[in-house]
Parts: C-alpha cells; structure tokens; sequence
C-alpha cells in the first residue's frame, strides 16, 4: 500500500492532471449552462495537457536545443504535440461559441434545459 | 518494382479530399463546380482505394508502407496501407460516390445558401480525408488528430441543417464527443508514459514488455480508450447523442456520419485494441467480455428504442445504435471469423444504412412528412427510391443473397467458435426487431394508398446514387469474396495470425 | 435439368408479368396466371417423373461464399408434385372467387411468386438454399396475408412475419453450427451429420425443429396460423392448409432423414420426446377446433393437428410410418383444400362464415355441401377415402416404433374429428328442401364449385385404388431406408 502511495506521490503531476480531467468532465455533465458545459470541456482539454508535458519534463533538464553539453534535456515531443492539442482545442472551443450564439439568437438563452423547455413549448403550439 | 505514383498512393488518398476540401469554400460562388469538384475526388479516391486493393491483393494482403517525409519509424510517421486500411478506404469510397452524388439534387433546400452550401461540402470532404486518414494511420497521436478533425467536420455536418434544432444536437454532439475525445487523448498520453511510443507496432512491442511494472496506468488507459470511441461510436449506453445528431443533419450528412464517420472510429478503437494492448492484454482486462456485453445491450435496446420511434430518420438512428452492436460484438470474440464477420458487416452496414437515410431524405423531402405513419403508398409513386429502400432493409434484415446475410453468418460461425451462445441468439433476435422496424415501413408504403398526392423520385443523380448504392448491396450479396478475403485477412493480421 | 430450369422460372416470370400488366385488362392477366401455372405444373411433374424414374438432377451455384444447391430427390418430388398440382387447382379456384375484388394485380404476382419459391423449397439440395426458399416463401407470401388491407389482417401479417422470421432465425443458427460442424449440408444418400456424436446434437435438433415447427404449426409455435385466416379463401386453403405449412413439415422430415438419419436420430434423447409432442398437436389442436364456431379457424386448428399426422409418421422413424406420413401428405392436402374451398363458397355465396348458423345450407349448395361431406368422412378416415390408408399405415408405424400409445392417439384423433365435422354436415342438409334458393349457378360459382368437386373426386379415386400413388411413396421411403 505504501509504494503504491509513494508511486502516487512521485507522480503527482499525473494525479493532479486526472483529478482535473474528471472535474472537467463533472462540469460538462452536470451543468445545464452551456457556457459551463464549454468551461468543463476546456479543463478537460487542460488536464491532458498538463499530462502529456509532465511526461515530457525533466527536473532540471535543458531546453533541447542542440549544444556542446551532455546535460539531460527535457523531451520536446509532447510539447510539440500538445501545441497540436492546443489547436483543436481552440477549434472546438470557436466552433462551441458559433453554435451558442446560434442558439442564443434562436431561443435567447443559452441554458440547455430552458432552450429544450422552448422547443417542446413551440411544438405544442 | 512499384511505379512512383503507386508509392505515394497511401497518402494521397488522405490529402486529396483535405487539400480540396480547404480550397472548396472559395468557389461557393461557382456551386455547380463545388459540385462536380466533390463527385470528382470521389471517382478519384474510389479508384485510389480500388488500385491500392490490386496492389494488396498482388502482394497476397502483405501490408503497403509508406514514411512520411522519408524518415523511417519510430523517428518518422509512419502509414500503412494494410489488409484492414485498404477494406475501409473502400467502403468510404463506394460510399462517399453515391452520397457525393445525392448532394447534387436539394442540398441547398436543406442547408440554405449558397455558401453555407459551399462549406457544407468542405466539410464533407474534410471528414472523408480525415476517415481515410483512419484507415491508414499507424500511429497514436495522429490518430487523434484525425479523430478531432472527423468529430469537428461531422458537427459542422449536423449543424449546417437550417432548423436550430440542429444547432442544438450539434451542441450535444461536439461536448459528448469532445468528451471522448479528452478520453482518447488522455489515454494516448497514459500509453505514451508508459512506452515511450507513438508508433503503434512501437508503442505495442514495449507495452508487452512493460506493462506488469504498471498495469494500472494501462488499465486506466485501456478503459479510456474504450469509452473514448466508445461516445464516439455511439456504443449503447453512450449513444445519447446519437439519435438527435444524425436525425437533424441534412439527409447527406445523416448518411455520412451514420454510415462511414461511426465506422472509423471504430476501426480506430479495433486497431488500438488489437495492435497496441493486443489480445493478451485485451483479455487480462477482459476488455472482450466488456465489448460483447455493449454490443448484446447496445443490439436489444437499440432494436426496441427504434421501435418505437415514429420519425423515420430517428428511427434509422436508433437503428444505427443497434447495428453497431453487431460490430462491437464481433470485436468481442477475438477469432478470426467474429473480426471477419463483424468488418464485413462494418462495410455493409454503411452501405445499408447510407442507402437507407438517402433515401429516407429523399422522401421525406418530396413528401414533406417525416412520420412513418403517414407514407402510405410511397412505394408506388416512388418505385426507385423505395425500391432501394427496399434492397437495403431486405440487407439490413439479412435476408440470403444480401450483403447484411454474408456478414451475419460470419459473426454466426464467430460466437460459436468463442462459445458465446447467447450473442448468437442476439445476433438473430437482432435481425427479427430490424424486420418489425423496418418491414412496417415497406407495408405502407406499398400496401396501402394515400390517394390524391403526386410525389415523384428525385432527379436523375439521386437516383443514380440509389441504384450504385442498392448495386453494391446486392453485389456484395452475391458476390462477397474480395471483401470477405480482405475482412479475413485484416482479421488475421490484427490477430497475428500467419 | 431444363424441366427443373423452367419449373421454378415459370411462377417468377409469370409474376413479373403479371405486374407489368395493366391493372385493368383482366383477359390478359388471366391468361398470363395460367399460362404460368400450366407451364409450372407440366415442368413439375416432368421433373418428379424423372426423378422417380431416377434421375440425378442436380444444380449447384456458388454465391455469397457458399454453395447452394438444388436437387430433388423423391422426397421432393412428393412435394413438387403436390404443389403444383394444388396451385392450378387454387388458381381455378381464384378466378372465380376473386372475380371482381380488388388488387387483383398484387394478388396474382405474389400468388405465381409462391408458387415458384415453393417449388425451390421443394427442391433445395441443401440446408443453405433451403434456408433462402424458406426466407422468401415468408415474404412472398406476406403481402397475401395481408391483401384485404384491413386492420386485422395487417396485424395478423406482423404475427406472421415475426413468427416466421423468429423461426427462420432458429434455423439459421442450426445450419451455421451444421457447417462449422460438417463443413457442408448437402443433401445426399448420406445423412449430413452422419458420424456425429455428442450431447449437444439433441440442441441441435430442437434448434432445427423449432425453426421448422413454426411453418408446421406445432403447437406452442402455432399461434399465427389461425389469425392467417383473413386472408382470402384460396390462400387459406393452398398456403394455410399446403405450401407454407408443408415447407415447415418437409423441413423437418429433411431434418429427420436427410440431416440426422434414422440412426442418427434413434440415439438422440430429444428424438424419442418428437412423436409425443406430435401427439399432443393432434389432440389438442382438434379439440380446440371443435370448440371453434367460425368454419375457417375451425378449419385452421384442424390443420394444425393434421400436419402433426404427418410429422409423427416421420417421426416413428419407421418405413411403414414414413408411408404412411407421405400418404398423408397427398392425401390431406387435397382433402384440407376442399374443405376450405367449401367454405370459401358457403361465405361468398350466403355470407355465413359461422358454422352453427349453417343449418339447412345444404340444399341451397347441394354440389358444395357434398363434396364437403366426403372431405369430413375423409377427415374421419373413413374407408373409402384415401386417408383410411394414410392412417392405417401411421398407426402400423407407430406400433412399429414400439409406442402403441401411438395409435391409440390417432384413433382418438380420429373419433373428434367426426365430432368436429359430421354434425355440420347433418345439420346442412336438415329441413325442407322446398323453398330454398339455389344458389350455384354462375360462370364465377362454377369456376370455383369445380376444382372443389374435382379434388373431392380425386380422393375418393385415391382411396378407391391407393396403387395410384403407392409408387411414388415407396420411392420415397426407399430413398432413406
């Protein structure tokens, strides 16, 4: 049970980034505003963020640039791929608001319970 | 020795459709070109994908490789043109034609706009590039990648339909299957920390050797893994979105994502499941009893939700759920005949189902009732359309000598193999509920009348779409071989079989 | 090989035609239907006489990664030869009993389409295109369920569907272990899973039955077949009470003798329990007949309980029950027919379909009541008539067998049978003849009073001088023993 603590311990960064992950995904299942539920998606984005460069990080560790000295560097490979993640990310963030706006413009609240309230109102009608 | 245009075949078949795709919105003032520009890539994927067929098949299904940028793996990224790439980038191309083909008929009815319209097609063909790109990736970030760019494009897809509703089950759709995607994502990085390892046959060869040293990291990254695609895929009960996505979009778009887009992520889920944790790992964690139990729920809830739907593009939707189960279920058994007959069936259900929405869309649209209850007598005045329909619930039901019978009797020969008599009971109960959604339908439509109306079947490239697409189902009825060997062989190849 | 080409083509083409052909012009239509029909039934008893004679016919195709294959045997033969026989005879009937009524154009496609799949049942060289004649002979015959359009018969037709899809799934799942098992299910002279051994044979057989036992009516998997009765009269009586039925019952005697074998089967334990359920279909079912008031569904649990005549010939796995069994196909077909083909014109031409109110009918449909007289002495199995020998033979087979329960069931069966039938007749013809209307006369009441009267004639011929049809049966019990 101790190393099992320990591993937890040493690792933390990766604790952290799964706590995150699930606190996003919290957010996005249980709140009805749809701005929130945007909110949850961004920390869940976040938190696999932070996950890939932790793995990436070396204490100490040098920029990895090519130079004269042996010293560890830190591994550029997931940041470099999390620049990608950072673009889909915003992606999906800008295209989240265009449809929001769209549905804001429709039904004039951007709460998801209110907006299905509206539409089962306008089909009685 | 390979000629030089055939080297490059692997990834020209993902970049066509994206490099076009970019370009298309510029030209939404020209909307006859965009047109023609859309069906054109898709004469040229389909005869990509078909030549890359003769090559496998000239080569015995030994895979095609291809490095990107010329550096080797694990430096380089590496694609392959395997036994299971070269099956899917077919069935997107035998599906993507006759679907291309239908958006040139009232597209523009259902979208709005001439530029709406254009970026319709964009993102049209960039969810076909980046399915391709499925196909053939061969390595885990990119697989994500992809996946957002599908995710993304098939959003678009349903939201472009003029009603808001469809904004709405846009929305749902883009938060759930972000959702996934964050799973799938922070499984990678879980697979990652663990091997070091993009490259699946890299990251697979460490992740046998290491993965006692963690086995809960890659625990944890196997179950993200699965109910990543399995939101994505719309595995029972993560389908939510699902019924609402592909009954709001406009009619090609509900046929893309429940024919082609719901299938690559499953072939993603496949190649992960097989080549990277492989069948060892898959069934410590008894990850296959997890997959055929989804797929038994996902069969017999789906069936009855469809059953009671009373909108018929809905009901096509929940049909979608149902018949994915059949897929997952094949995942399940892990022998080479349940792989077989579930990728098989893969490839008829996006015919089927394609078949079906197009031409539910195209009634729907020439009668303007959407309600399975009020089509009496479309069968008569629509005989094309109707007739295709016809065709594909007939498959969908797997009646012998269409194409759904060949994969059924293969997922049939599958569960008995691994035992599991229970999904094979499913398998059949399975198609007696897709009778007693669909056969009502056809009931309707030709055995009763609805007098006094004057609906017709579309214009000629609907219909063209209609008869290439029940072609197809009929065809691979009969004639199955090359894409069962091809199913067989990808089966054997995920389960290292030589 | 061309006979059988053209025996199965015929119904499909004529169908085809049928419903290019303007729903208007009736001439035409007519004579396209029979042109089909005749064709049918002269390339059909041209192909049994070969096949009794002993020819080899055999196609095979390769399609959807299987090999599917046609070849009659003697057993089939019966089977082809009744059908076809049975469907012109029908279709006569149908000229006079649809004359006037609607849809006529769907009716006659999917009528020739039956024909045709029946046929292909009939003649399957394996359990895979056996299990494709099956499939359709459902669907073809769906749209006849459901002609009258009205709310019931579209509730009856989903009955059916599901029933029948339900069974043709149960089938399925059989004939894919088969072939993992065997690796094919050809039909030869050698049983399929000869050599077999193992518990799980007896699951098998009941997958294998209960597939078929829908078609054949066996009771639980019984329930569709009386609410199949709002379909119009010919259909009831040549697809309700011969062709569908009997593809479930010759299913299951492939099963039994081609698939299992005798020897096969009298090691099964589930085997020994099959003529008992028999037992039970023929007992229960006509004693719910007899409590039936409405003449078509009395008429249809009657038919459940005789299709169970003939299953537990097959079942005593004796030759002398399987003569009797195939006697009993010839000879309870034509006789079943008659019965429904009486009451097709006792409703159409007084509008009674209710037997308690049918006192006194006889005299105003003399020709119609007596040839309804002699079905139901047949019923009975009564001496003259060609299903005395049918049952004798049955019971000297289940006595055979070593249960001579057996034949005390059938005797039984037989003695609720005249409970069932002989009153109706009596009281048809009871009070004055003075002042009733005579109401057979007509070109449409002939069309159907003579196929009626024909077949009636030709059981008694049967019964008269069983030779006629003695060889065809031993050709048959030959074949498998």
């Amino acid at each position: 049970m101790t190393t099992f603590l320990e591993k937890l311990l040493i690792n933390y960064p990766y604790v952290i980034s799964v706590i995150l992950f699930f606190i996003g995904t919290l957010i996005i299942l249980t709140q009805s505003n749809l701005f929130k539920k945007l909110l949850g998606i961004n920390v869940m984005e976040t938190a696999t963020f932070l996950m890939f460069i932790a793995a990436g990080n070396i204490r100490g560790g040098a920029v990895p640039i090519l130079s004269d000295t042996n010293a560890p560097y830190i591994n550029p490979l997931p940041s470099a791929l999390m620049l990608t993640g950072i673009v889909v990310s915003i992606s999906v963030t800008a295209f989240a608001l265009a449809l929001i706006l769209r549905l804001y413009r429709e039904y004039g609240t951007v709460d998801a319970n209110e907006i299905a309230r509206l539409r089962n109102g306008g089909m009685e009608k | 020795m390979m000629t030089s245009w055939t080297t490059h075949l692997p990834v020209f078949v993902v970049i066509l459709p994206l490099f076009v795709g970019f370009i298309l919105p510029t030209l939404a003032r020209r909307l006859r070109l965009v047109e023609n520009l859309v069906i054109a890539v898709e004469v040229i994927s389909f005869v990509m994908a078909a030549a890359l067929a003769v090559l496998l098949f000239k080569q015995n299904g030994s895979p095609i490789p291809y490095a990107m940028g010329g550096w080797p793996a694990p430096w380089g990224i590496r694609i392959i043109a395997d036994n299971l790439g070269v099956l899917f980038l077919l069935v997107i191309a035998i599906v993507g034609l006759p679907i291309a083909l239908y958006t040139k008929g009232n597209l523009r009815e259902e979208v709005g706009g001439r530029s709406r319209t254009a970026r319709f097609y964009a993102l049209y063909l960039l969810l076909m590039g980046a399915l391709a790109g499925m196909a053939v990736t061969n390595d885990l970030f990119n697989v994500f990648v992809l996946v957002e760019v599908a995710t993304l494009s098939a959003c678009g897809l349903v939201s472009a339909h003029r009603n808001p509703r469809a904004a709405e089950a846009a929305f749902n759709y883009l938060i759930l299957a972000t959702l996934g995607s964050g799973l799938v994502m922070g499984s990678i990085g879980f697979l990652y920390i663990t091997t070091g390892h993009l490259n699946m046959e890299f990251a697979a060869r460490e992740l046998a050797q290491v993965w006692q040293h963690s086995p809960h990291v890659v625990w944890m990254a196997a179950s993200f893994m699965l109910t990543g695609f399995g939101v994505k895929a719309a595995m029972f009960p993560l389908h939510v979105w699902l019924p609402d996505a592909h009954s709001m979009a406009p009619t090609p778009g509900s046929a893309v994502l429940s024919g082609l887009a719901v299938k690559g992520y499953l072939i993603c889920l496949l190649k992960i499941l097989y080549n990277v944790f492989g069948q060892t790992l898959m069934r410590h964690f008894t990850m296959h009893h997890v997959l055929t139990a989804a797929g038994i729920a996902a069969i017999l809830a789906g069936s009855i939700l469809a059953l009671r739907q009373d909108e018929l593009k809905r009901r096509l939707a929940y049909s979608t759920v149902a018949q994915v189960g059949y897929i997952i279920l094949g995942f399940g058994f892990v022998n080479q005949r349940g792989l077989a007959g579930s990728l098989f069936y893969l490839a008829s259900h996006a015919l089927i189902k394609s078949t079906l929405f197009l031409t539910a869309g195209a009634i729907i649209s020439a009668t303007g009732k959407t309600k399975v209850s009020e089509l009496a007598g479309v069968g008569r005045k629509m005989p094309l359309t109707m007739g295709a329909f016809t065709v594909a619930s007939l498959g969908l039901v797997g009646i012998p000598l269409f194409s759904g019978f060949v994969g059924k009797w293969h997922l049939l020969l599958g569960s008995f193999e691994s035992g599991n008599f229970a999904a094979a009971a499913v398998i059949l109960a399975g198609s007696v509920f897709c009778a007693a959604y669909l056969f009502p339908i056809l009931r309707n439509a030709y055995f009763q009348e609805t007098p006094g109306e004057n609906w017709q079947d579309p214009g000629m490239a609907q219909r063209a779409a209609f008869v290439l697409l029940s072609a197809a189902i009929i065809f691979f009825g009969i004639l199955p071989t090359p894409l069962l060997t091809l199913a067989q062989r990808a089966a054997a190849d995920l389960l290292f079989l030589q | 090989m061309i006979n059988l080409i053209l025996a199965l083509l015929s119904g499909v083409v004529g169908a085809l035609l049928t419903a290019l052909i303007p729903a208007k012009n009736d001439r035409l239509r007519t004579t396209v239907v029979f042109a089909a029909l005749a064709s049918a039934l002269i390339f059909s008893w041209r192909t049994a006489l070969l096949v009794f004679a002993g020819a080899e016919l055999e196609l095979t195709f390769g399609l959807a990664g299987l090999t599917w294959r046609l070849a009659p045997d003697p057993l089939g033969a019966m089977f082809v030869l009744i059908a076809s026989t049975l469907w012109l005879v029908a279709g006569l009937y149908s000229a006079g009993y649809m004359a006037g009524k609607r849809n006529l154009k769907s009716y006659y496609s999917f009528f020739l389409l039956a024909n045709s799949i029946t046929l292909g049942v009939a003649c399957a060289g394996n359990l895979v295109a056996l299990y494709l004649f099956y499939e359709l002979l459902t669907l073809s015959t769906y749209p006849l369920v459901i002609h009258e359009r009205s709310a019931e018969a579209v509730k009856a037709g989903a009955k059916y569907i599901i029933y029948s899809l339900s069974g043709a799934g149960a089938l399925l799942a059989a004939i894919v272990i088969t072939h993992a098992l065997t690796g094919h299910s050809d039909f030869t002279s050698v049983p399929v899973l000869a050599g077999q051994t193992g518990k799980g044979l007896n699951w098998l057989l009941a997958l294998f039955i209960a597939g078929f036992g829908v078609k054949a009516a066996i009771m639980p998997l019984h329930r569709w077949l009386p609410e199949a009765m709002v379909a119009p009269t010919p259909i009831s009586a040549l697809l309700h009470a011969v062709a569908v039925v009997y593809s479930g019952v010759y299913g299951i005697i492939r099963v039994v003798y081609t698939v299992f074998g005798p020897e096969l089967m009298s090691s099964l334990t589930f085997a020994k329990a099959l003529p008992w359920i028999a037992s039970f279909t023929i007992l229960v079912g006509v004693m719910i007949a007899t409590r039936q008031d409405v003449l078509k569904k009395r008429l249809a649990y009657h038919t459940i309980s005789q299709l169970s005549y003939i299953l537990l010939g097959a079942f005593t796995l004796q030759p002398l029950g399987l003569s009797g069994a195939m006697l009993h196909m010839i000879s309870y077909s034509l006789l079943k027919v008659t019965l429904f083909f009486c009451a097709g014109i006792i409703a159409e031409q007084t509008g009674e379909t209710v037997v308690s109110r049918m006192g006194g009918v006889g005299w105003s449909l003399p020709k119609t009541m007596a040839a309804f007289g002699v079905a139901s002495l047949g019923m009975v199995g009564m001496l003259p008539l060609n299903t005395f020998w049918s049952k004798y033979y049955l019971m000297r087979g289940g006595v055979a067998s070593g249960s001579w329960p057996l034949a005390l069931v059938l005797i039984t069966s037989g003695i609720i049978n005249a409970v069932c039938f002989i009153p109706t007749v009596v009281a048809a013809f009871k009070g004055e003849s003075q002042g009733r209307v005579h109401l057979e006369s007509g070109s449409s009441v002939s069309l159907m009073l003579v196929p009626t009267v024909l077949l009636a004639g030709i059981s008694l011929l049967i019964g008269l001088w069983p030779g006629l049809v003695w060889d065809g049966v031993q050709a048959v019990v030959n074949s498998f023993f």
